[in-house]
């Protein structure tokens, strides 16, 4: 479990210098240190030699600091010069990045980070070559790189911490163990704990003793380490016959973790296809399900709300702008038009909170697309629902090419903000934010719909209208208004799904047509009108897509069999699986 | 669920249509100059001659009457019995591949390979011909799978659909579903058809050479031929018994069921029936084109299909042959004087048609009579 992130650094580091403190045992004389004492000690260590420099960076190995580590970093990678003033005393410093015209640049003080001034306090300015660098040997190296490697073990970052254990357990070398174990002793994050007693197992793994070596393999397989698989493989391959009779055993548990691991993956992926396929198929079944209208473009409104987060979010950028220029001319002037919008050249927190505004936009464009579609072409056709189906195609096919003539016929890049990238591990299954978020949503959006057509009095004229248009509008139902707002929420919906496809996959002027087979299918095999149907079916169709797809081991399959099972199923109940009861022949 | 069905196949009833006599003339003479007079002119012209008919032209025109083909096949289905099948691409592309793998196996080693096997089983590194490829050595074998491998598929597909009483516009998202899953099984490369680059570089057909002039000719009279014997034969069938069940299944189905009818078995045939029609399209579309592959069985292209019936006029024989060939000459005029605004000019036209012309450019005529005579009754 990751710690919350609101826990304080300040207390994290705090804590993990005290751990280290325990850690180091016999030299028990670190304690916590402010960033200044880690400057002193740093200045120290560079210019110390011998033992001394041993026990200083031992110090500074507890000491936790971010300054410590970014300090002797740039130790082993010979950043660290040596300055002799005209006054005689060696001062250590580090040159800053941004060099000038001649090539140089300002260089900082070890000591207390101020930049290197002349007596006269005229600002230093020096090119790569100019000062020597701080001699180190191999030994003072090593030395170096096992204080950092000890830093990282306490990191406040668990995360940081995990890969730091997962590097070392990999290194191979035995001198690590001690460091990990006592390590070990006082961590209290749980997949760290895991990783260390893994990482642990690795090193006794590689030491002479058979006995020890066999417990390290049943560790292994115990701890289920998904890591140490190719470590396992060589010995198993090379290592003496009871060793690699553990291993193979061990090996076998791990494989098993790890098929059940995929599964719940794919689960979780199934999933959150589903619950796209659901916002997009919910708009369906409002507008094919309710209205018994056809929407072949309803794949385009899908497109409308994905493009919509592609504009908010350069519109929170650098700004967004197009122009096209048509083949005809009027009076010799070609047609030309076009428009742009500037950009709000947000950054940081500003700018990832775009998202939150695409929401809602896309579901309003996507609304007010419906709206268009709807007063032009959708309710000349109420009465021929065959006929709608071809005539929203042609209105697909003409925002297709709008799409392309707007944004390009290539896919456009719409970057997730950061609180959406990462992902949580449950006993090492990945859980992706974006795809936690919209599942999340999904469930949201289903509720919301579901309120609106049972509780409110729209709802109550939607179905008024969907169960006998004729007898509503004797009852005084304005049935033209009803059906452009149903029209309007459905596509809204398609639009939000669009802003969720946005952040899980790519954005171009087709996306829409990878859905429309699908989530037509859906709503008629969860039964045409049946919001609860819909559901179902759409969790039911996406999670076993993508579990076909993991188990034929191709994305295609796994979509051609849930077709033909689809064709099959409907044998069983035409109706699909809740069909209203309706006693009037259709 | 509203019931729509019944009201709106009244108001097609009415639809003025081209009268029966000038149509059989005009149908006779355009049979004539296409079957007749084209491939004369460009056999035995001379090439600069103001009268010749250029080799790009007779292969265009092989194109788009093959396509004309797969209209009146799509016609028959939607025009006539009231089903929208949106997977009439699926065996006109069905048949194109029947025929393509005989076309293949003939390369021989002429491919870039100069191996026994198709170049793209070499690229795919398959051992040897597969065994279902293997009767496909013999022309016949090929030409009889283009009637029953799709007359099967319709069979087996049409059955479940037409028995569980799947109908309207559930059986055209269940069409589109099954084109769709055969459209993806087919840019599979394991599936020995080629994947996505599908069939191309054929050589000859029954020992002609395909390149030459005088191959090309012979097909595009065979196109022609064909495409008049699917016109007679389905003017025929529609004037039958049959033809009077199916457009009364596509008026009021219920109506037919209560009378007594196997509505199901009438719509089982013409889906069969029209299926054949469009296998055989395709098989005489893909030397003519030189190649074939998935994406001729998307359900956009069946959609197409759909659009120029609709534009030409549906439930009459001679719209589909119109709306085919007009939009696909407007297609390769617009694609190329406007390539960026003829998805536009297509959906538009699409859109117009079904909103204010139901009827096609057939009932122009009509409608402008009407308006005429009534013009001419309110001012005497």
């Amino acid at each position: 479990m990751r710690l919350p992130p609101f826990s304080l650094p300040a207390l994290a580091r705090a804590v993990g210098a005290l751990l280290c403190a325990i850690w180091a045992g016999t030299h028990a004389e670190a304690a916590p240190m402010g960033d200044g004492a880690v400057r002193q000690t740093l200045v120290h260590a560079v210019l110390a030699s011998g033992p001394e420099q041993q026990r200083l960076l031992e110090q500074l190995s507890a000491s936790g600091s971010r300054l410590a580590r970014e300090t002797m970093t740039a130790w082993t990678r010979d950043e660290i010069l040596i300055y002799v003033g005209p006054s005689g005393p060696k001062v250590p410093v580090i040159l800053e990045e941004q060099q000038d015209a001649q090539g140089k640049a300002r260089a900082r003080r070890l000591d207390d980070g101020s930049v290197l001034r002349d007596p006269q306090g005229i600002e230093l300015r020096f090119a790569v070559g100019d000062l020597d660098s701080v001699d180190t040997d191999m030994r003072q190296r090593a030395a170096i790189q096992q204080a950092l490697d000890a830093l990282a073990l306490s990191d406040p970052d668990p995360d940081a911490r995990r890969s730091a254990v997962v590097k070392l357990g990999n290194s191979q070398r035995t001198h690590y163990l001690p460091l990990l174990r006592a390590r070990l002793g006082v961590e209290s994050d749980g997949a760290v704990r895991k990783a260390l007693q893994a990482a642990t197992a690795l090193l006794e793994l590689g030491g002479s003793d058979l006995t020890s070596r066999i417990a390290a393999v049943r560790r292994l397989g115990d701890l289920a380490a998904v890591g140490a698989v190719d470590r396992l493989k060589q010995v198993q391959a090379a290592g003496p016959p009871p060793l690699a009779a553990a291993a193979t055993a061990a090996l076998a548990r791990i494989e098993r973790h790890i098929t059940i691991i995929n599964f719940f993956g794919t689960l979780f992926r199934g999933l959150s296809q589903g619950s796209i396929l659901l916002v997009v198929a919910l708009g369906l079944a409002i507008t094919f399900g309710l209205m018994g209208i056809i929407n072949m473009a309803h794949g385009e409104m899908i497109a409308v709300g994905a493009y919509t987060s592609y504009v908010v979010q350069n519109i929170f950028g650098s700004g967004f702008g197009f122009h096209i220029t048509l083949p005809f001319s009027f009076a010799g002037h070609p047609i030309a038009f076009g428009f742009s919008l500037p950009g709000l050249n947000a950054t940081g927190g500003w700018y990832e909170s775009y998202f939150l505004f695409a929401i809602p936009l896309s579901f309003f464009m996507a609304a007010l697309a419906g709206i268009v579609v709807e007063r032009t072409v959708i309710r000349f056709l109420y009465r021929r629902p065959l006929e709608s189906l071809l005539a929203t195609w042609g209105v697909s096919l003409i925002m297709q090419q709008a799409f392309r003539m707007i944004f390009g016929a290539n896919n456009v890049q719409v970057n997730s903000p950061a609180w959406l990238l990462g992902h949580f591990t449950v006993h090492d299954v990945e859980f992706g934010y974006n795809r936690v978020f919209v599942i999340g949503f999904a469930v949201l959006i289903v509720i919301g719909t579901w309120l609106l057509l049972t509780r409110t009095p729209l709802g109550l004229f939607i179905r008024a209208v969907m169960q006998n248009r004729d007898m509503a509008s004797c009852m005084g139902v304005r049935t033209e208004r009803i059906n452009l707002l149903t029209f309007a929420f459905g596509s809204g919906l398609g639009g939000l799904a669009g802003a969720f496809l946005s952040q899980i996959g790519n954005v171009g002027p087709s996306l829409g047509q990878n859905y429309i087979v699908d989530s037509f299918m859906t709503v008629v095999v969860g039964g045409v009108g049946s919001i609860g149907g819909t559901v179902s079916s759409a969790a039911a169709i996406g999670t076993s897509d993508q579990v076909l797809q993991q188990t034929t081991g191709s994305p295609v399959m796994g979509k051609i069999i849930v077709l033909c099972v689809i064709i099959l199923f409907l044998q069983w109940k035409p109706g699909g699986l809740f069909s209203t009861k309706s006693r009037s022949l259709d | 669920m509203p019931n729509f069905s019944d009201t709106i196949v009244i108001r097609r009833g009415i639809l003025r249509r081209i009268p029966a006599r000038i149509e059989s003339i005009a149908v006779a003479i355009a049979a004539f100059v296409l079957i007749v007079v084209l491939p004369c002119l460009n056999a035995f012209t001379p090439p600069g001659s103001g009268l010749h008919v250029s080799d790009f032209t007779i292969n265009l025109y092989g194109k788009y009457l093959c396509y004309a083909i797969l209209a009146i096949s799509v016609d028959l289905v939607w025009g006539y019995t009231g089903l929208l099948s949106l997977g009439q691409c699926l065996f006109f592309a069905l048949g194109g591949y029947m025929l393509g793998m005989h076309l293949m196996l003939m390369i021989g080693r002429l491919g870039q390979y100069h191996s026994d096997l198709p170049d793209f089983m070499v690229f795919l590194g398959y051992p040897r011909l597969p065994v279902h490829w293997v009767p496909f050595r013999h022309f016949w074998f090929a030409a009889s799978a283009v009637i029953w491998v799709p007359g099967l598929v319709a069979l087996a597909f049409g059955f479940l659909a037409f028995r569980s009483r799947i109908r309207g516009v559930y059986f055209s998202i269940l069409t589109q579903a099954l084109t769709y899953a055969a459209s993806l099984m087919f840019f599979r490369n394991d599936f020995t058809f080629g994947g996505n680059n599908g069939f191309t570089d054929f050589k000859f057909v029954l020992g002609h050479d395909l390149r030459s002039p005088a191959t090309q000719r012979g097909l595009y009279v065979c196109t022609s031929v064909l495409l008049l014997v699917v016109y007679l034969g389905c003017k025929w069938l529609t004037a039958t018994k049959l033809g009077k069940v199916q457009r009364a299944v596509r008026d009021s189905e219920n109506r037919v069921l209560f009378s007594g009818y196997a509505t199901a078995h009438v719509k089982l045939f013409v889906f069969v029936l029209s299926a054949i029609i469009a296998s055989l399209a395709g098989a005489l579309y893909v030397p003519q084109v030189g190649g074939i592959n998935p994406s001729e069985m998307t359900p956009d292209k069946s959609l197409e299909a759909v659009v120029w019936v609709a534009v030409g006029g549906r439930g009459t024989l001679i719209g589909p042959v119109l709306g085919s060939i007009g939009v696909n000459a407007l297609k390769s005029w617009a694609a190329r004087a406007y390539p960026d605004l003829w998805l536009i000019i297509l959906g538009s036209l699409f859109i117009l048609v079904v909103l204010f012309l139901p009827g096609g450019v057939v009932s122009l005529p009509g409608i402008i009579a009407r308006w005429w005579r009534r013009r001419r009754d309110a001012s005497p």
